[in-house]
């Protein structure tokens, strides 16, 4: 048993490193996303989306964050749906 | 002591709302969290209890630098019991890499910290073996990393981490079974875990998640028990989808656990030996859906959940016994996008049936 959990993490935190260094690549398809589409894509994942003006601008900017850290949102996607509910809000 | 430790929180969160809307300067904090209240009736008896209130505390103090932490402030014993549920420092490396410490909810599936959150989850309790008195991890202390990769379409979720670990209970009553959220080590071993999970689809609509966690020394140091080893693993899924054509949500959930304990012999009461396999599986499934795409503000908002969950447990551990099993039926309106009424019929074998009513609201 031992000996299959150094391999699985091994591998597992090999292939993470290769991909996070040099493997990290979206298709043009994803991309292209707006925020508003990864906004209602990536919420619904778990809860209902809350909406544009729910939160004013400095509380995105720490929601955003804490759902990358929940929910293994990624930086580029977080900051693309953070931007565009930002831009929902009056100035 | 608990109490002035109370009446601190309640006073820091009242501050803290208070001054969340300012805007100045890069350090930011915001309290959020939800407030629960549950009505149970049974044929037997009935009543409210079971109120939770849980402010979670964040802090972004730069762009890389974030903090959270959660309490819990429940009555469900019958008093009011405090809880520190996470308190986690978290150091963003670069747009896929999160490297966190501290004590947090590991990404063992997805129920714990995530789908069975109250605002989240579509019923008032957690299907069996997913709850207190489950199996599986709940909440570690250690150190972490986790992320998000995108390879072309796909995206790959991943969480790993070194942690304290579960610790073996070996008294009569709980003999084989593990305390998930201990605060402090009991040996020098640790825990190792971690989670991988595949959004095969580029619009994200399904997640299949892999979870595993091994620690080889779970009971207490220098005890007859110490070596006695564990290891769990999980398949989680989730799916959901807008479906035009009857103009509504649909979302399946599933989850399956199976946890593998090393065999010890362990003292009933009155000291005679108590040897059993202590191997337990959890599993729940659960459809809803909501008719989210109609017109009609007040059909919108309603859910109609339906989940079927089953325990095994070891048939001659003390806490074991008969498999569960529960079939849950709930109608939800959602007030808001984290404020919840759920209404929910219970039926499960060998005991009576239950009726729940829960009001969440996130705030």
């Amino acid at each position: 048993m031992k000996k299959s959990i150094i391999v699985f993490g091994f591998t597992f935190l090999s292939a993470s490193f290769i991909l996070i260094t040099n493997g990290c690549y979206e298709s043009k398809k994803v991309a292209d996303k707006s925020g508003a589409q990864l906004w209602a894509e990536n919420c619904s994942r778990c809860h209902s989306a809350p909406g544009p003006g729910e939160f004013n601008n400095d509380n995105w900017d720490i929601v955003g964050t804490h759902m990358q850290v929940r929910a293994n949102i990624t930086g580029t996607d977080e900051k693309k749906i953070i931007d565009f509910l930002k831009g929902t809000n009056t100035p | 002591m608990k109490k002035a430790f109370l009446l601190i929180i309640l006073a820091l969160t009242a501050g803290c709302l208070q001054a969340q809307n300012q805007s100045a300067g890069s350090n930011k904090f915001v309290v959020y969290g939800n407030a629960e209240a549950v009505y149970t009736a049974t044929k037997d008896e009935s009543g409210f209890g079971d109120i939770n209130f849980k402010p979670i505390f964040l802090w972004k103090i730069s762009d890389k630098l974030f903090a959270e932490a959660e309490t819990e402030i429940e009555t469900g014993e019958g008093e009011v019991s405090l809880g520190l549920e996470y308190a986690n420092m978290c150091y963003i490396v670069n747009p896929h890499l999160i490297l966190h410490a501290g004590r947090f909810l590991p990404k063992f599936g997805a129920y714990r910290g995530r789908m069975g959150e109250a605002f989240i989850n579509r019923f008032a309790a957690d299907p069996v073996g997913f709850g207190d008195g489950g199996i599986g991890a709940m909440n570690e202390t250690g150190v972490g990393a986790l992320g998000g990769i995108p390879i072309g379409d796909v995206k790959l979720n991943y969480d790993v981490y070194v942690s304290n670990g579960p610790q073996l209970l070996t008294d009569s009553e709980n003999a084989g079974q593990f305390e998930y959220e201990a605060y402090i080590t009991n040996n020098k071993s640790s825990a190792v875990g971690g989670r991988l999970a595949i959004l095969p689809f580029a619009n994200s609509s399904l997640e299949l998640g892999y979870s595993f966690q091994h620690k080889s020394k779970t009971g207490d140091a220098g005890s007859d028990y110490e070596n006695i080893g564990v290891t769990m693993q999980a398949v989680d899924m989730n799916f959901f989808q807008n479906i035009p054509g009857i103009k509504s949500t649909l979302r399946i959930l599933g989850e399956l656990k199976h946890q593998k304990t090393d065999n010890a012999t362990y003292n009933k009461n009155g000291g005679t030996p108590l040897n059993f396999n202590n191997v337990s599986t959890a599993y729940y499934t659960c459809v809803s859906i909501r008719p989210s795409l109609v017109d009609n503000n007040f059909v919108r908002n309603l859910e109609l959940a339906g989940r079927y969950s089953y325990f095994k447990r070891p048939v001659d551990a003390p806490w074991g016994g008969s498999n569960l099993r529960q079939f849950e039926a709930a109608l939800d309106y959602w007030l808001h996008w984290n404020c919840v009424v759920k209404i929910c019929y219970l039926k499960q074998k060998d005991e009576p049936s239950i009726f729940n009513a829960q009001v969440v609201f996130g705030f």
